[in-house]
């Protein structure tokens, strides 16, 4: 993000809000790390990228997007880092997620029930089984962010968030109808 | 419309942000087409579930510090008051009389410690919320004057009912409402116009939630208030629900609005 320079006389003003983000940026941390040191790392790691490169940020545009977006970047980062070969210019597992019609699998009035019922380790599970970029994006959502601001934290077109943001809560209405199921065993 | 165009459009339709022509393309669909109707449903359910069921992972106190130790010393937030002196007078003679004295004054101490821990959190993270709104682009999620519209828009988005209250006849205008975060939970984000300024009226499930008790009357309800960063907050609990305004307006006006606005909480 760049564009504008942040006044010496905004800077605190800026860290003080950024730091109030530390609960959302760890939320969403912990769901794509799974596990709570690697969370607290990523975003330790997102707050010492944000404070060096604080000039950049342009004041009066969502300050929390761009900690996002950082945090993503980092994530990609990894990512690369652990398998440099792998091309992450497409989406992780997008096949596996590539349906946003699922006429197939509608459900009936007691399998919605069951749905209903599901508790939090099962929705959790359920999301963590999608694909990395297909959950961050059910998160951003989550989040409150709109599917421009998501855009803006994936660099990708508002189209394509549309698109994936469907075809990922499909996926995760089946995952959901499944557990459902299997409860009923 | 195909069922294809619908279904990628169905998320956004749900949360009002559709342009009329899309919004009205979706709608005629849904009458006619059994199966998207049907997939609207779900979509209901799985947005009642990720918004109410999902727990909601908070920062660890250690990683607080370290985050805060990164920050210039000027950046960070105000810390806690230290407990009153009159309190550490009472405490120095408890020690010399005895130990039982000497509980007593560290539990009244330590309650002191307490309930200006919890007024700093609350009115921090009140505080965090209302500059959400300030910075965000799009703060509404509903946008309406009448809370006739806006009450209705939290149902099925919340596990619990906020009241929206109005201050009819004052500058204090209702503009709409939108989710957000208390802490660890979903609260309701309900948005005002006070002449140039934005308040912001936070509802939130209090439970197994410190807040502060005060004396402060307004209205039936005892509430409490205090400031911070520029910004002023009043608070108050009914039941299981707890409210806090915030805005930059004066302390004395927004007192007296908040003396509008609670007695409406408390009779619903």
């Amino acid at each position: 993000m760049g564009g504008g320079s942040i006044a010496e006389t905004q800077r605190s003003g800026v860290i003080r809000e950024a730091l109030g983000y530390a609960d959302a940026l760890y939320n969403l941390a912990h769901r794509l790390c799974g596990r709570a040191p690697d969370a607290e790392d990523l975003v330790q790691e997102t707050y010492s990228h944000a404070l060096a490169a604080l000039d950049r940020f342009t004041p009066g545009t969502n300050l929390k997007a761009w900690l996002f977006r950082i945090l993503r970047n980092l994530v990609l980062d990894q990512a690369r880092r652990r398998a440099p070969e792998r091309s992450y210019d497409t989406v992780e597992g997008e096949e596996s997620v590539n349906a946003v019609s699922d006429g197939a699998c509608l459900r009936n009035d007691l399998e919605l029930e069951r749905m209903r019922r599901l508790v939090g380790a099962e929705i959790e599970a359920a999301l963590a089984s999608l694909p990395e970029e297909a959950r961050l994006t059910v998160l951003l959502d989550l989040e409150g962010f709109s599917e421009a601001e998501v855009a803006g934290i994936l660099e990708c077109a508002p189209g394509t968030v549309k698109s994936r943001l469907a075809r990922a809560r499909a996926a995760l209405r089946r995952l959901l109808a499944d557990y459902a199921r299997e409860g009923r065993r | 419309m195909t069922c294809e165009d619908v279904r990628i459009h169905l998320h956004q339709f749900r949360r009002g942000r559709l342009d009329p022509t899309a919004r009205e393309g979706v709608r005629s669909h849904l009458v006619e087409c059994g199966d998207c109707a049907q997939v609207q449903v779900e979509e209901g359910v799985l947005d009642q579930l990720l918004e109410t069921r999902l727990p909601r992972h908070a920062a660890p106190d250690a990683l607080r510090r370290r985050l805060l130790l990164l920050a210039p010393s000027e950046a960070r937030p105000e810390v806690p008051a230290p407990p009153p002196r009159s309190w550490r007078r009472l405490v120095a003679p408890a020690r010399a009389a005895g130990l039982l004295l000497a509980s007593a004054g560290f539990y009244f101490q330590a309650t002191s410690a307490r309930r200006a821990t919890a007024l700093t959190e609350v009115t921090s993270e009140a505080i965090n919320d209302h500059l959400r709104v300030l910075t965000s682009q799009r703060p509404f999620e509903i946008e309406s004057t009448g809370t006739h519209e806006v009450k209705p828009w939290f149902e099925g988005r919340l596990d619990f009912a906020p009241v929206v209250p109005e201050a009819e006849g004052t500058e204090l205008q209702l503009r709409g409402g939108a989710l957000g975060y208390f802490h660890d939970r979903k609260a309701a984000v309900i948005l005002y116009r006070l002449r140039r300024h934005q308040v912001t009226l936070l509802a939130f499930p209090a439970q197994e939630l410190a807040l502060p008790s005060g004396p402060l009357l307004l209205g039936p309800v005892h509430g409490w208030r205090s400031s911070a960063r520029g910004f002023q907050v009043v608070g108050w609990r009914v039941g299981d629900v707890g409210y806090a305004l915030v805005s930059d307006v004066g302390s004395q006006e927004l007192t007296a609005y908040a003396a509008r606005l609670a007695p409406q909480t408390a009779i619903h």
